[in-house]
């Protein structure tokens, strides 16, 4: 079941790297951290860029076992790597650089025509890549990597230089070739959001250790996780499929911040609030700023909400306690 | 139309450009790629010993190439009893002096070719699969591909006006090793020959100003092509 397993160390000046993670074959892993954490250095350890300690494996294959001197150059690793910028070849076409990936991946199932079609790049094919926009770049690259048939992708934030629209709208490719290509793939992000719409599978890493690995839902509620968070992105994620108004298409959840949820203790009605959970309070914690942290079970999983002391004392909020969570459909 | 001696000096001096150019070519791409990175151990050493002659006396190195590639030299008796090849005091002498001189300027142009290039574009080609002899071939020669050309162009130029090592090395023998600077020279050896050096050097003058308006033209083109 699990795929890649490493347990590697790298010392670069004062940084150490020292991370020890599973991640498993059938699905979408966050990488996820603030910035300086190290999970672009982890990435190019992975795919052989950087030597390390320790070991990694990839199907059960050693790529790089420090002890015995073992080091599998990248481009007999099987790894394939989508960097931050496109790292598109200036002096190929766009098709051109396709091709350069497909003709080096003898047993790849893929064929460009097919690959370009899927990322709508097909009419881009004979454009220079300096004559390309910042989004079809992107798309380029993706296209490249998969093309290569790499059995296990990983990706360095290859939308950071995207926004909004255009953001989503890669991620939504990205999602979509998960499922059709059947690639596993690492997703680096620092931002919650994308991590809960793409991933089932959660790394955290702080200043170069993993602080929590394992399935999203599980390590988005383990305290050392939600240390990582703004304050204000604290919250919980929700599987897609049980909010109305969550937008067509995403996979995986939804990360609904504290913030956006608000309380009841009766059934409210009257609400123009789109969301409404049933469930029962499992905790309260107080936090440093005076307000109170609610999490509460549902049927959907957990769900945070953020209280004032004088709301929790009004209502009356204790463990065990049956309520009603209410989020706004512009939340989600 | 120029007499029939000069066009002899003309072709003697193109024969000596473009065969030092075709043999000093691959090694200078070898080395300049190899200055170019920062792993390559003993690099400081390695650019020292390409730009040697640059500041050594051309006479120096001619006569240095004398002891090494004379008949009695160590690789010159090698090669003559190996091969028969004699080099000292014929065209095929002439063009390794040229070579010799010649070598930092082309390395120097394709080094910048090659410091110009995206280091982080050979780690995209290997994630692609592309190991290190292909990506130098796909990706590390087309880039460099201005700084090359460049450096051919200039260093052919350069080639036609070599003087000290070739005569040296090479002697100055009309239809051999002859070629315009030390035709030039000769002229000027004879009582009245100022009219006939003016013509040379002026062939000289335009030979020189036409690789250097078609290095800066390829070198040119090549960067449109690569900025898409």
């Amino acid at each position: 079941m699990t795929l890649l397993e490493a347990d590697l160390r790298l010392r670069q000046g004062e940084f150490l790297l020292d991370a020890c993670f599973t991640a498993p074959v059938d699905s979408i892993t966050a990488l996820f951290g603030p910035s300086g954490a190290g999970k672009s250095t982890l990435l190019s350890v992975l795919a052989g860029l950087k030597r390390c300690e320790g070991r990694i494996a990839l199907n059960g294959r050693i790529c790089a076992d420090g002890a015995a001197g073992l080091h599998v150059p990248p481009h007999q690793r099987g790894f394939g790597l989508v960097f931050q910028e496109a790292r598109l070849f200036p002096h190929l076409t766009a098709g051109q650089n396709l091709a350069y990936a497909r003709r080096r991946a003898s047993a790849s199932r893929y064929e460009i025509g097919d690959v370009a079609a899927f990322f709508d790049i097909a009419g881009l094919l004979e454009r220079p890549v300096g004559n390309l926009s910042g989004g079809e770049k992107s798309r380029v690259a993706l296209a490249r990597a998969l093309l290569a048939a790499p059995e296990f992708l990983l990706l360095d934030e290859p939308f950071a230089a995207l926004d909004g629209a255009r953001r989503r709208a890669f991620i939504d490719v990205l999602l979509a070739a998960h499922r059709r290509y059947q690639i596993p793939m690492m997703v680096v992000t620092h931002n919650i959001d994308d991590a809960a719409s793409m991933a089932s599978h959660l790394i955290a890493l702080k200043q170069g250790k993993v602080v929590a690995q394992g399935p999203f839902a599980a390590v988005a509620q383990q305290p050392q996780f939600q240390a990582l968070l703004d304050r204000r992105d604290i919250g919980a994620v929700l599987p897609t499929a049980v909010l109305r108004g969550a937008r067509d298409g995403a996979n995986g959840g939804l990360w609904l911040r504290a913030d956006h949820v608000l309380i009841a203790v009766s059934p409210p009605q009257g609400l123009s609030a789109r969301n409404i959970l049933e469930g029962r309070i499992a905790m309260l914690r107080a936090e440093s700023e005076g307000s109170l942290l609610v999490t509460l079970e549902s049927e959907a999983g957990p769900i945070l909400s953020r209280v004032t002391q004088e709301a929790a004392r009004e209502l009356d909020l204790k463990q065990g306690k049956p309520v009603w969570a209410v989020a706004k459909a512009h939340a989600v | 139309m120029l007499p029939a001696a000069e066009l002899q000096i003309l072709a003697t001096s193109f024969a000596v450009a473009s065969r030092a150019l075709i043999w000093s070519l691959p090694f200078a791409i070898a080395v300049a790629f190899l200055l170019s990175r920062p792993s390559t151990p003993g690099r400081i050493i390695l650019d020292g010993l390409t730009h040697l002659p640059v500041i050594l006396p051309p006479v120096l190195v001619g006569f240095l190439l004398l002891l090494i590639f004379g008949r009695r030299g160590p690789v010159g008796a090698l090669l003559e009893q190996t091969f028969g090849v004699h080099l000292a005091f014929t065209t095929a002498g002439a063009a390794l002096a040229t070579a010799v001189m010649t070598f930092p300027l082309l390395v120097r142009s394709i080094r910048l070719g090659f410091e110009a290039t995206d280091a982080r574009l050979f780690e995209a080609a290997s994630v692609l699969r592309a190991g290190p002899w292909d990506r130098f071939v796909t990706i590390a020669l087309p880039l460099a591909g201005p700084g090359i050309v460049a450096g051919a162009v200039t260093a052919f130029a350069a080639a036609m006006g070599e003087f000290g090592a070739v005569i040296t090395f090479a002697a100055n023998i009309p239809g051999q090793t002859q070629t315009l600077p030390l035709a030039i020279y000769a002229v000027l050896q004879e009582p009245g020959g100022e009219a006939e050096a003016v013509r040379l050097a002026l062939i000289s003058f335009t030979v020189a100003m036409c690789g250097l308006v078609a290095a800066e033209f390829l070198q040119r083109r090549a960067r449109k092509r690569l900025a898409g």
